[in-house]
């Protein structure tokens, strides 16, 4: 195995270098081995005449791998583990409304709107929660995808990947953790039943429709138009002098059903529109994105 | 010697932005090596530029890139696994490091295994000589570093086409000079068509050169060719000539005259930039006169 040289100093021969260079020896033989490398220039040079050139290249390659792996934040890790693609992941951890921040900012606004309902009383406690839920997803939306908002809308333009792959991804991301939120926050409702549930289907109406009218005008303008919409329909149906709930009964939630299959519909006839600029100005609007 | 096949053909391309005509009936053919697209603030560079990158469709006319038609979607997207394109104005996002931005470009270009991946984000960025910063965050980096970023992510998958807009933007002239000598080795065996407002950079990289103005093609030829609208037209003078439809004190004192020149004057052999200005008219030599 080992032994000392003319000096005095312990040197690994080549026998005991072979073995380790082929994995033959033992846990503690190895870790030896390896702490004498690390300190011995002779025996480094000397086992390094004995390894493979292609498997020191492929070590190498990996290495360096390793130090180059962008980092994963926690959206990103969760992702993965949820069996997502790496590179799919990728391009949703760029997703603001993926972020912790936003998600917490989520949370808080539908915690606001839980704790809203147990200051009410009467048949309509759900009734802010009910009204604000379904706005998250499009707010997420609205940061997530875009001329003027995704900074690398112009060169995702260029690439092969496609706009429209890439905002359908964002938007089925955003819309399913806000669901998410929104589902567990809704546990918490005053009034549990199946009525707590009368949010979901006016999200995916209302993020099927600004989709669709995304194919017409500016993704940011759709939303706003959208989001106009629903806030309006709210205040109209719900506020005082003749306050109803038809938005969240049996008739609204059917309409909502339909207005999802329509923008669905207009958005899979209409999805070439995505693919390119439009004329919208795609210049990144916030400062401190611009790459100049 | 047969000139080298096309490998873009633009016909007859017209785009409205607005209310602006952008592009009018715009003609031309690119071949493989570097193409200098110039012209004045306005004239359509940017639109065409990114009609050949597939982000604008016109509203009329055709484009036939590398033997594809971006007007049917296959073919649209086999181009843009074809090309790479540098933007005037790129975006980053805020947090991420030079290596990750180039890689979330890469996944863009649908490049997905990671492994072979990341090597050539390391190649293209080695290429533009940012290997060593690689891990710094780009909001970290000068100006020209960020603008060698810009053209590394359009370097990935080694593209047939190479589009950049104004990539010389902001540069030093050292870096410059190390864009040059990049952009020329790129320009061998793959089209390179690149708009700038330096005519200094046409005439050292590119062995075509087409001039836009008002959205109309105005100039396809050789860099000496263009110089050459101007033979018979550049003189000296002690003063500035009056006839002359821009006239600026040079170096050694005396005036560079441009226009119709007076019976006997000194005529002065011309350079692109002076065949670009009296080919743009009045306007434009009063602009770069100034």
């Amino acid at each position: 195995m080992g032994g000392p040289d003319t000096t005095g100093a312990w040197h690994a021969d080549g026998a005991l270098l072979a073995a380790y260079d082929d994995q033959r020896l033992d846990a503690a033989a190895r870790w030896s081995v390896e702490a004498h490398l690390t300190s011995c220039a002779a025996c480094r040079f000397q086992a390094g005449a004995l390894v493979d050139p292609a498997r020191l290249e492929r070590v190498r390659a990996a290495l360096i791998d390793a130090v180059d792996q962008p980092r994963a934040g926690v959206a990103e890790r969760l992702l993965v583990r949820l069996g997502v693609a790496d590179h799919t992941a990728r391009l949703l951890a760029a997703t603001p409304a993926l972020r912790g921040s936003w998600l917490l900012a989520v949370a808080a606004a539908l915690g606001f709107a839980v704790a809203a309902g147990w200051t009410r009383s009467g048949q309509d406690a759900n009734l802010v929660f009910l009204c604000v839920a379904p706005l998250l997803p499009l707010a997420g939306i609205a940061v997530a995808y875009g001329p003027g908002i995704d900074p690398t809308y112009e060169i995702g333009l260029a690439a092969p990947l496609g706009s429209f792959r890439l905002l359908l991804l964002r938007a089925a991301a955003v819309l399913g953790t806000a669901t998410l939120l929104a589902a567990v926050a809704s546990l918490a409702l005053p009034q549990l039943g199946p009525g707590a549930a009368g949010w979901l289907l006016p999200s995916l109406g209302l993020t099927a429709c600004s989709l669709a009218l995304a194919t017409t005008v500016e993704p940011l303008r759709a939303i706003g138009i959208t989001a106009g919409a629903w806030i309006l329909a709210v205040v109209v149906t719900v506020m005082p002098p003749a306050p109803s709930s038809v938005l969240f009964a049996v008739a609204g939630q059917v309409g909502f059903v339909a207005l999802a299959l329509l923008g669905a519909g207009v958005l899979l006839v209409r999805r070439g529109r995505f693919e390119s600029d439009r004329g919208f100005d795609t210049t990144p609007r916030f400062a401190a994105r611009r790459l100049r | 010697m047969t000139p080298p096949a096309p490998t873009v053909r633009v016909r007859d391309l017209g785009i409205t932005l607005g209310r602006t005509r952008a592009l009018d009936g715009v003609t031309l053919d690119l071949v493989p090596g570097v193409t200098g697209l110039l012209g004045p603030n306005g004239a359509g560079k940017t639109t065409l530029l990114r009609v050949l990158a597939t982000v604008s469709a016109p509203d009329s006319g055709s484009v036939h890139a590398l033997g594809l038609d971006p007007r049917r979607t296959d073919q649209r997207l086999d181009l843009r696994g074809r090309l790479g394109y540098m933007p005037q104005e790129p975006g980053f996002h805020a947090r991420f490091t030079v290596f990750e931005f180039v890689d979330y470009v890469a996944i863009l270009k649908e490049l997905h295994q990671r492994r072979a991946r990341h090597q050539e984000v390391r190649r293209v960025l080695e290429l533009v000589g940012l290997d060593a910063v690689r891990g710094k965050q780009i909001k970290a980096l000068s100006g020209g570093m960020r603008r060698r970023v810009a053209l590394a992510q359009a370097l990935l998958g080694d593209p047939d086409l190479l589009v950049l807009d104004e990539p010389t933007a902001g540069l030093d002239p050292e870096q410059r000079l190390r864009f040059r000598e990049l952009v020329s080795r790129l320009g061998e065996g793959r089209t390179v068509l690149l708009s700038t407002h330096q005519t200094e950079d046409v005439v050292a990289l590119a062995q075509q050169v087409l001039v836009l103005h008002l959205g109309r093609l105005r100039f396809a030829g050789t860099p000496l060719e263009l110089a050459g609208l101007a033979r018979g037209h550049v003189w000296h003078s002690q003063e500035r000539d009056p006839g002359a439809l821009a006239a600026w004190r040079t170096g050694t004192g005396q005036h560079r005259n441009i226009g119709d020149p007076p019976a006997g004057a000194e005529l002065l052999e011309p350079t692109l930039e002076d065949g670009y200005l009296l080919l743009l008219g009045g306007d434009q030599v009063e602009e770069a006169a100034a």
